[in-house]
């Protein structure tokens, strides 16, 4: 820390310090909890980076689990911004998979495929969005938690997956596994990388950044949700309508998080199940928060969470050491970056003091 | 046949008291947590760490007490990473407890594959109270449990009376109602959340641990699927007080064994609605709860989540 | 040296960006009433809470009857018998009186003997005539009563130093009275008391030895009886003090505000205005003088569109604007000053900028579309902060890094710079320095010189006197009588604060 006793303006630079701080004692946890386990750190990270990051194909695999990651925390920067909890992008995720993957399954194979993955974006966004208006509405106007209710539904939204995938989505020829039929060719989003995964929906998430970045700087919107977020009392104060822009705020989110979820079933996966990865509405909100909700950074952090559970999902296969490590690295990275927020408030306040009071003398 | 109907019912309902016994330690632990104004979101971490290594313990020594009590021990540990965060650190308690609950859902995942699906070669034995036990219906439905079950009657009535009409209790609700009031009285407002958000983790162990090691005598992995957020939600039913959260317990006890049973029976709802349906009536009650306690004017513990720092106005 | 129960030497206190305490030498003796006395930032608040254990000294030694005493917490404080009434009551509101009482003693077994405690404090009560029941509940209290229960609180701890914190700003000039008799009656049995207060008549009345504050410093220590409240003024401000403000001659136009019979409810649900009614006008200041918690923050919120009327009607201009959405009364021009600037006037961590166009972003320039055009707003926060003559460490910092004085200057500009036909201002002087305070009065008289409808309401009775050219009182949620400034004068005032409307003959209109 005593680096940055002699800069001028410390906020921005701890703003870079300390996620990478946190990153790096999140990773040190995460070594000694593998070696608890009895293998040896070095070789699982070097197996993970190898996974990750080391050839054209990994690299992409690392963007194919980015792809959600960015769309679904460019959602949740817009609602944190205005201490809206929305915890329930897993449950919006499933949605938009679910409600997207309708017409994939029972719209004809012959619509032009425009058509087909346009009704598509919109069914995943819209499904999302729904999900979202929930906890939006009861949070609004009746003042119900948006934690409780958000994770309240993520379960809800799990088991209406459930129900589908046990009861009419489930193929015919799937010998009783709970899988849709596979997405006809129009209902699969283009690849844009040859002889990757990597298709459209990293586009959609670059954009997205981009408009919720614009939302954010420029807008009335940005400016009112800034406001309401730090001050919810001066926002009332100042005539601004703060149920509507909870639920506007929401549908923006809930719709981002619906859209990974088509992403994921349209681009990825071709057909519907019960395994569509909605954890990435979790590893979403720690992105969020490195990225101290800035979506252009968040895009980066996405990255490098994204790598970290593509790489991770290999090493679980080749080297015994299960997924659960994620949880334990992500876990201790955020515990850092929240408990260091505080040299960050600290040095600001000590900052603005800059006189000096010294050569006091004692008497008595 | 009504001889068969009053079994199945006090079956039912002894399930019941079971299943709520997961619910009702953490919903208490939380309250205390909260009453002193530590929000901990991390109880499903908490829970899923108390269920692990009580299944743990268990499986080892042969002993479901022993177990029980590192259970709670683990989740009191895990209770502590949010205290030390939150309180020492003043982070954000939101985040904290997600954290928490991510932390205690990975390392019970990577530290547990091997105990996957291993039954529990003991559990606890039921007893029936001498007396109590005979009282018709009640008797049969409270009373003839197993010794971790009673163990929970005596904490929820127990706290009631600290609570209330105890010195510390006076301490607990000051601290969490008016810290900077509490402190210039010569109220330690830090110790004073510490021991009881680590308190709130014993007990969230123990709803853990007696999932695994009495109510389901096994090991999967994410097993307490989503019981610390029910429990979470059950505080805000319960008004922040122990016997109403006995209620709030034994209601969704009664409906998550009512779902069990009917699935065992075979009733031709699918299994996924009938799983969803605790989750769907706490999303009720929780409606309903909110709504009550805004018309009687209850409020949370008024400084909830926000840290305390004595020199910062 | 044991004729001082208490000394303070050399006490620094440094926050950021300030020198709260500068070298404090202080002495208390046994069974006087010591008044510390100093503007507000004086550093006198900061003093007591170091004596209190609240804060730390980073310099500086107290000794409690000649020996050192090391106080880190206010529990050590207690213990070395000092007692502290802060300005804020220390009190838990969901608990009962005697939870109150016993809270963060040691002594007390675990189970709460609630007989025997209980007498105690009807004892300790009774010897005041105190009135106090133990087993109410603290928001059921009036804030008179609030207040002998931190008294009790500390006689019931044994305590042998009183410290009260401006104990006077939220009684009534008759309440202020019986405190004063309760005082002399605790010095009359050996307590040694240190008041606080900016207040230089009730100074004079009080105290054996006054110790003048100013900026941190130490100006002087002296007797009462030899001194005046000429000099104290002086000492306490460094120059003349000027106790009349300049203003025009009163040109009364027409009715802007009109309040008829509203009543509404506060958080609590309790009804807190009670038919009210009364007028403003064009070019006039209404000064609305009252007790803290009579129902002044629940009008403006209700006149505001922040809070429902549940009867009664308010009318602007001549228009009904009763329960209408906040920002339809604003753009029918009424702005407000509320009482509390961080927690509703400003977002203490956002910018200046952000801060500023709060009224504006809607409206062109600044607002366009669905835009907000931040070029045009920079330009509008420079020139408010031109003519306002605010101090700002940078343009885009949080305004929370600014001085009171200049958040209030930022947060009046902002408001009158809509040139609305109503200012309602609450409290908008409350915690200032001198100077800022002076200016925010200029400001007032100001826009009232321009012909702006302005409602003050203030509990400082002095700040009411000083600018308002008629003045009403409020008193749980009604008007107790309304008279022209010259007619007025505190005693009358202070009666009418206390509920007794016998003065009915002297209002006017």
């Amino acid at each position: 820390m005593i680096r940055f006793e002699k800069r001028e303006s410390t906020s921005t630079s701890l703003k870079i310090l300390i996620p990478t701080v946190s990153i790096i004692l999140g990773i040190l946890i995460g070594a000694v909890a593998i070696l608890l386990k009895g293998i040896n750190p070095i070789k699982v990270y070097q197996a993970l980076l190898i996974g990750a990051y080391s050839s054209k194909y990994t690299f992409s695999e690392t963007l194919v689990a980015a792809t959600p990651l960015i769309l679904i925390s460019a959602g949740l920067i817009v609602v944190f911004k205005m201490n809206f909890w929305n915890i329930g992008a897993y449950g919006q995720y499933i949605m938009g998979a679910i409600f997207s993957s309708y017409f994939a399954i029972f719209w004809s194979p012959h619509i032009p495929k425009v058509i087909m993955l346009t009704v598509m974006v919109i069914a995943g966004m819209v499904g999302g969005a729904l999900w979202a208006i929930i906890p939006a509405l009861l949070k609004a106007y009746w003042e119900v938690n948006e934690v409780i209710s958000t994770l309240l539904l993520n379960y809800i939204a799990l088991f209406v997956l459930k129900f589908l995938m046990y009861g009419t989505w489930r193929d015919p020829l799937s010998h009783g596994f709970p899988l849709s039929k596979p997405f006809p060719n129009n209902a699969q989003l283009p690849r844009i990388i040859p002889h990757t995964r990597v298709n459209l929906g990293l586009i959609f998430g670059i954009i997205a950044v981009f408009v919720v970045w614009y939302l954010l700087k420029k807008t009335k919107f940005g400016y009112e949700i800034r406001v309401i977020g730090e001050n919810p009392n001066a926002a009332r104060y100042a005539g601004m309508n703060v149920a509507k822009n909870i639920i506007i705020a929401m549908i923006i989110s809930g719709a981002l998080a619906g859209l990974a979820g088509m992403v994921q079933v349209s681009g990825i996966i071709h057909l519907l199940q019960i395994k569509i990865n909605p954890d990435y509405g979790y590893t979403a909100i720690i992105v969020a928060w490195l990225a101290y909700l800035d979506p252009i950074v968040a895009s980066f952090f996405a990255v490098f969470l994204g790598g970290l559970a593509s790489g991770a999902y290999q090493i679980q296969i080749t080297m015994q050491v299960p997924f659960g490590i994620v949880g334990v690295i992500e876990s201790a990275i955020l515990f850092v970056l929240i408990g260091s927020e505080i040299f960050m408030r600290y040095r600001l306040v000590f900052d603005v003091g800059k006189k000096k009071h010294s050569g006091q003398e004692e008497t008595l | 046949m009504s001889g068969a109907h009053h079994i199945v019912l006090i079956v039912l309902f002894s399930a019941a008291v079971q299943s709520g016994t997961t619910l009702l330690y953490p919903t208490i632990g939380e309250i205390f947590a909260e009453r002193s104004g530590i929000l901990n979101l991390g109880v499903e971490g908490m829970m899923i760490m108390g269920a692990f290594f009580g299944f743990v313990v268990t499986y080892i020594t042969r002993n479901p007490y022993i177990g029980f009590l590192a259970g709670v021990l683990a989740g009191g540990a895990a209770a502590l990473i949010h205290a030390f965060v939150s309180i020492t650190l003043r982070g954000n308690q939101v985040v904290s407890g997600l954290a928490l609950t991510i932390f205690g859902l990975g390392f019970t995942n990577f530290y547990g594959q091997r105990w996957i699906n291993l039954r529990s070669p003991v559990t606890v034995s039921q007893m029936s109270v001498p007396l109590l036990s005979k009282i018709p219906y009640i008797g049969p439905i409270f009373f003839k449990q197993d010794a971790l079950v009673y163990t929970s009657y005596i904490v929820a009535i127990v706290m009631w009376f600290i609570l209330y009409k105890t010195k510390v209790g006076v301490h607990l609700r000051a601290t969490g109602q008016n810290a900077r009031a509490a402190d210039a009285m010569g109220v330690n407002v830090y110790a004073t959340r510490y021991w009881w958000t680590f308190f709130g983790g014993l007990l969230a162990g123990a709803g853990g641990a007696y999932l695994t090691i009495a109510y389901a005598p096994f090991w999967l992995d994410g097993m307490t699927a989503g019981r610390g957020w029910i429990a979470i939600a059950l505080v805000i039913f319960a008004m922040w007080d122990p016997l109403n959260a006995m209620v709030g317990a034994y209601l969704f006890g009664g409906i998550d064994a009512l779902q069990l049973q009917l699935q065992a029976v075979g009733v031709t709802i699918p299994s996924s609605l009938l799983n969803m349906l605790p989750y769907l009536l706490t999303l009720i009650v929780i409606i309903i709860a909110t709504l009550i306690v805004r018309v009687k004017h209850i409020s949370a513990p008024k400084e909830l989540g926000i840290p305390y720092n004595r020199e910062e106005k | 040296m044991a004729e001082y129960i208490l000394q303070a030497r050399n006490i620094t206190k440094k926050f950021p960006g300030v020198l709260a305490n500068d070298h404090i030498n202080f002495d208390l003796k046994k069974g006087e009433i010591h008044t510390i006395l100093g503007e507000n930032g004086a550093g006198k608040s900061t003093l007591m809470n170091i004596l209190d254990g609240i804060y730390y000294p980073n310099e500086g030694e107290i000794y409690i009857n000649g020996k050192k005493a090391n106080i880190r917490s206010p529990f050590d404080s207690m213990r070395y018998g000092i007692g502290m009434i802060h300005q804020h009551f220390m009190l838990v509101d969901t608990l009962t009186v005697l939870e109150n009482v016993i809270l963060g003693l040691k002594d007390q077994s675990f189970f709460i003997n609630k007989k025997q405690i209980a007498d105690k404090i009807i004892e300790i009560s009774d010897k005041y005539k105190f009135d106090l029941k133990p087993f109410a509940k603290i928001w059921q209290l009036s804030v008179g009563e609030q207040q002998r229960v931190e008294i009790v609180k500390m006689l019931f701890r044994g305590a042998d130093i009183l410290i009260l914190d401006e104990p006077t700003a939220v009684l009534t000039p008759q309440e202020s009275e019986a405190l004063f008799e309760i005082l002399k009656k605790m010095k009359s049995e050996g307590k040694s008391i240190i008041f606080i207060s900016h207040k230089l008549n009730e100074v004079m009345e009080i105290s054996d030895r006054i110790t003048v504050l100013r900026k941190g410093k130490v100006i002087g220590t002296v007797n009462k009886e030899e001194t005046n409240p000429v000099e104290l003024a002086k000492m306490m401000v460094g120059r003349e003090v000027l106790f009349r403000l300049q203003r025009k001659p009163l040109e009364r136009g027409e009715e802007v505000l009109k309040v008829e019979n509203v009543e509404a409810y506060n958080d609590r649900g309790i009804k807190v205005l009670n038919k009210i009614g009364f007028t403003v006008h064009k070019g006039e200041i209404f000064g609305l003088a009252g007790v803290a918690g009579n129902g002044q923050k629940e009008l403006a919120q209700v006149i505001t569109g922040l809070r429902k009327a549940t009867s009664g009607k308010v009318f602007l201009l001549g228009k009904d604007i009763t329960n209408q959405h906040p920002l339809v009364i604003a753009n029918s021009g009424t702005n407000y000053i509320p009482p509390d600037r961080l927690k509703v006037g400003l977002i203490p961590n956002l910018s200046s900028i952000d801060n500023a166009i709060l009224r504006r972003y809607r409206k062109n320039p600044i607002g366009s579309g669905i835009l907000v055009n931040y070029k045009k707003a920079r330009e509008y926060t420079e020139s408010l902060i031109e003519k306002f003559n605010i101090m700002v460490p940078r343009i885009d910092a949080p305004v929370k890094l600014l001085s009171g004085g200049n958040m209030q200057k930022l947060l009046l500009a902002r408001e009158i710079s809509e040139n609305p036909a109503l200012l309602i201002a609450v409290h908008p002087t409350r915690g200032l320095d001198i100077g800022a305070t002076e200016f925010i009065r200029k400001k007032l008289l100001e826009v009232r010189d321009s012909g702006m409808a302005v409602l003050l309401i203030s509990e400082d009775l002095d700040e009411i006197l000083m600018i308002s050219d008629r003045i009403g009182v409020i008193y749980e949620g009604r008007i107790t009588g309304i008279m022209d400034a010259k007619d007025a004068d505190v005693h009358k005032i202070g009666l009418l604060m206390a509920g007794s409307t016998e003065e009915e003959s002297a209002t006017v209109h």
